[in-house]
């Protein structure tokens, strides 16, 4: 065995825990266990305030995430909306310009015919 | 009402375990007292070299009795009864650690000084080789304490740890290599 085993084997003894504990353990070992709790106390135990705390964190949160969700969904509708509309304008003030030019070229026509 | 056990330790060799309502009031509290006097030292010392805190070893040390006080009827013999004390108590210092993962790694000066005497050791030289034992990871922890503490043979460890032999060696074999440089940095010109 190495200086150094030795040293852990001195350093690793074993310990006594301070006075009285036997009779701790024992104290506790002899105290009445708990009663079970019946149903309704189970359900009380939701109703503590670190267990309400967290009951109503999981409603918000069951309730953000599908809520979230709709209005995620309206957004993207929405501003499907918004392109399509851009895109009808853009195709209307087109084609109006089409007709535009189309008309005057027909009054120059009409006006050219007059003349001979 | 829990069903009353009755142990007692025969000539510091058997454990007769009755189940006896009767004579409960009277008899299992000597004989339970009685085991626990005689393993207290085990198992503190377990917690408390692995844990380094008095207050949680007491703590973990009544928790693993009180569990022995449930499970007395399944203890078979006092060969069984050091093996389970030894188990649970191992098995309750790793989950206590796991659970507190946040535990705060220690310093030289918070490692509390034993409460058995020196018997003419170096002090210093116990300080720091605790410090560093409290330093190694949870497992190879508890294989160090239970070789040196328990003077458990690997094979023994292994048992008690449910892990292979080989893993038991590899642990010891790589934290005493780990002991030795780092004690060697820390105490300086000391022949280990």
């Amino acid at each position: 065995m190495s200086y150094l085993e030795e040293d852990l084997k001195r350093t690793l003894r074993r310990i006594e825990p301070s006075a009285g504990f036997a009779e701790r353990v024992l104290e506790r070992a002899n105290a009445p266990a708990p009663p079970e709790p019946s149903w309704w106390e189970s359900l009380g135990v939701l109703l503590r305030p670190p267990c309400v705390q967290w009951v109503a964190l999981s409603l918000v949160i069951s309730f953000m995430i599908p809520a979230a969700g709709v209005y995620r969904k309206e957004r993207q509708t929405r501003a499907e909306g918004e392109r399509a509309k851009q895109q009808l304008m853009f195709a209307v003030r087109v084609a109006g310009n089409k007709v535009h030019r189309v008309q005057q070229r027909v009054l120059e026509m009409g006006r050219m015919d007059t003349r001979i | 009402m829990r069903a009353r056990v009755r142990a007692s330790v025969v000539g510091g060799t058997a454990i007769r375990i009755e189940e006896d309502p009767e004579q409960a009031a009277q008899g299992e509290i000597p004989a339970f007292a009685d085991i626990v006097r005689e393993h207290q030292g085990m198992v503190f010392g377990l917690a408390y070299h692995f844990l380094h805190d008095r207050g949680l070893a007491e703590e973990l040390a009544q928790e693993v009795f009180l569990e022995l006080y449930r499970q007395l009827e399944r203890i078979e013999s006092p060969a069984h009864l050091v093996f389970w004390l030894r188990k649970v108590a191992s098995r309750r210092c790793i989950d206590q650690i796991r659970r507190r993962s946040f535990w705060p790694k220690l310093r030289l000066d918070e490692v509390p000084e034993p409460a058995t005497k020196t018997d003419g050791r170096d002090p210093m030289l116990s300080r720091a080789l605790a410090r560093l034992v409290a330093s190694l990871p949870e497992k190879p922890r508890m294989v160090v304490i239970l070789r040196y503490q328990e003077d458990l043979a690997p094979a023994e460890i292994a048992q008690v740890l449910g892990m292979p032999v080989a893993t038991v060696k590899s642990h010891l074999q790589r934290s005493l290599d780990m002991l030795r440089d780092k004690l060697a940095r820390a105490v300086g010109e000391i022949a280990i």
